[in-house]
């Protein structure tokens, strides 16, 4: 067991996700937080520090955007950090807030996350666009759908997978997403739907990508002791883990993620996991392209290299399936402010494991989960283990 | 509180700003001897780490696994194979591009890494993974030590 201290979850709360929305980055970081504390009990003043998660500052259009949120986060005279590592942000934001706790320095940490694309005007694809290296790749114009479209299809080829085979992950995740009350783009729609969409970036095409949004999310961590006083019920965080690849993902294969492979394990040992797909009972995998829950399935070592599309095909992944994969929509379906989403998922744990996912609540006794996100140039990745 | 209805962002109450910013990047000690074999000779060069046995394309100073300097320099040719490749359809502005463009990462035989870059004097149907493809280099008077000294890639003969 690594860290001193066991460290629960005991509240968790979240926007809506949508295209735009009135709320500032504050206010949102603010509704956030606010229905946390309410869901655990306690109060601003409860907390002793705050973690802080949010993506390039280019999104909201304010350099040092961690300070520009920290009232909104209740960071006011607080010990504060914002952390950020792109997509996986909102998976490692918790990660922070964790080892603020389990290192016995803070008996309770307030973990916010929040975007808001839609201040980056006409379109956030301009943030991204600054992405890439300024000598080797950005003179080639380079795109971020273009990137996952290569890495799509080296996926695909390595495999020998269909189109139609990844399609029926967006079909179940927006579908998932129509009993969300937060979700941006819940939607009936059939894997014919997903083919005959606007073609983007071959293999990507419109309805295999999640959408720019804004929101935030938010989650109450404390020490035992300050668990056992205010809930029956914690959630606790069991497995951390968290890796960097080579940031030339040119030197990358691209079929495979190794580092959500290796963070997954730094997770599951902490966790004492030894078979994950028996003993993970429902994740939450960072879906921001169809294709993607796949290949972080497979890093995640929930199934076999090359084999989420058959257990995606067979049924397996379905809420009501052995292996219930993004049973709140995922970001496909609920919406992708980036560090948000993330953040997201593992509030959707929390509730699946404490019964509290209404509409969305799998069945059985879910005991185990796990949410794990993605990020950077394809290189990052963060796994969180939760258990009740 | 969503404001999906509103489909113009003009038409919200709204403050319009900008973050303008321009950069001026130096290529670095590496980058800088790559982008002059590439200007001067027409080579692409990598960098070998001896520790590890790696040759690194694009070259780089120092090695990521070992921490070593790498001083030895490596010609890896100018012939590659596409690793993986898209078909963009759409601009950065979601626009329909008039042609559509092959990118593609291309890997160089015995070398860690690659270039990403354009797949030209092809169609989209006839690139597949794994074909062998060519650099085209502008003529030297209009290279500039950059990476579109590279024209681009096309299928090897």
């Amino acid at each position: 067991m690594f860290g001193k201290k066991r460290v629960a979850i005991v509240g968790a709360g979240l926007t809506l996700f949508r295209r735009r929305l009135k709320e500032t980055g504050k206010e949102l970081s603010y509704e956030a937080s606010k229905m946390a504390l309410d869901a655990a009990g306690m109060e601003l003043g409860d907390m002793q520090s705050v973690v802080m998660g949010t993506a390039p500052d280019a999104f909201d259009g304010v350099h040092m955007k961690g300070e520009y949120l920290a009232d909104g986060a209740g960071a006011y005279r607080k010990p504060y950090t914002r952390v950020f590592v792109g997509g996986g942000t909102g998976v490692f934001t918790p990660l922070a807030g964790w080892w603020h706790v389990a290192s016995g320095q803070f008996d309770s940490c307030l973990v916010v996350a929040e975007e808001k694309m839609s201040s980056c005007y006409p379109h956030p694809q301009f943030a991204f666009t600054t992405i890439f290296d300024p000598i080797l790749e950005r003179p080639l114009g380079m795109n971020l759908i273009w990137i996952f479209a290569l890495e799509m299809h080296r996926y695909m080829h390595k495999h020998g997978i269909k189109k139609e085979d990844i399609a029926r992950v967006s079909v179940k995740n927006k579908g998932n997403a129509l009993d969300h009350p937060c979700a941006q783009l819940g939607a009936k729609i059939t894997v014919e739907d997903v083919l005959n969409s606007e073609i983007m970036a071959w293999p990507v095409q419109r309805l295999d990508v999640s959408p720019t949004s804004d929101g935030a999310s938010a989650l109450v961590l404390v020490s035992e002791d300050v668990a056992k006083e205010v809930t029956d019920n914690p959630v606790w965080i069991d497995g951390a883990g968290w890796c960097i690849d080579s940031t030339h993902w040119t030197n990358r294969d691209l079929y495979y993620p190794d580092y959500v492979e290796c963070a997954a394990r730094m997770a599951y040992k902490m966790a004492g996991i030894k078979n994950p797909p028996k003993e993970i009972d429902v994740a939450e995998p960072y879906d921001p392209f169809d294709y993607k829950e796949l290949h972080h399935m497979e890093g995640l070592l929930l199934c076999k290299k090359g084999e989420a599309a058959k257990l995606t095909a067979e049924g397996v992944t379905q809420r009501d399936g052995d292996l219930p994969i993004n049973p709140s929509g995922g970001l496909l379906g609920v919406g992708n402010p980036i560090a948000a989403a993330g953040l997201m998922k593992v509030c959707e744990i929390f509730w699946q494991l404490r019964g509290e996912a209404g509409k969305r609540q799998i069945p059985g006794d879910p005991r185990t989960g796990l949410a794990q996100a993605w990020g950077d140039l394809m290189q990052y990745g963060s796994v969180i283990v939760l258990r009740r | 509180m969503s404001l999906d209805k509103i489909t113009n962002p003009m038409h919200v109450r709204h403050w319009l700003g900008d973050m303008e910013a321009d950069y001026i990047y130096t290529l670095g000690v590496a980058g800088e001897r790559f982008f002059k074999e590439i200007k001067e000779n027409g080579k692409i060069m990598g960098a070998k780490c001896p520790r590890c046995n790696i040759i690194y394309v694009p070259p780089r100073m120092y090695c990521e696994k070992c921490f070593a300097k790498l001083e030895g320099w490596v010609d890896v040719g100018t012939r590659g194979v596409v690793h993986t490749f898209t078909v963009a359809k759409i601009d950065v502005d979601g626009k329909k591009l008039q042609k559509p463009e092959i990118y593609a990462l291309i890997k160089f035989e015995g070398a860690c890494g690659g270039l990403i870059h354009k797949i030209g004097e092809t169609t989209p149907e006839k690139v597949k993974i794994g074909m062998k493809v060519d650099a085209v280099f502008k003529p030297s008077f209009e290279r500039k030590a950059s990476i579109n000294d590279i024209k681009h890639f096309k299928p090897a003969e």
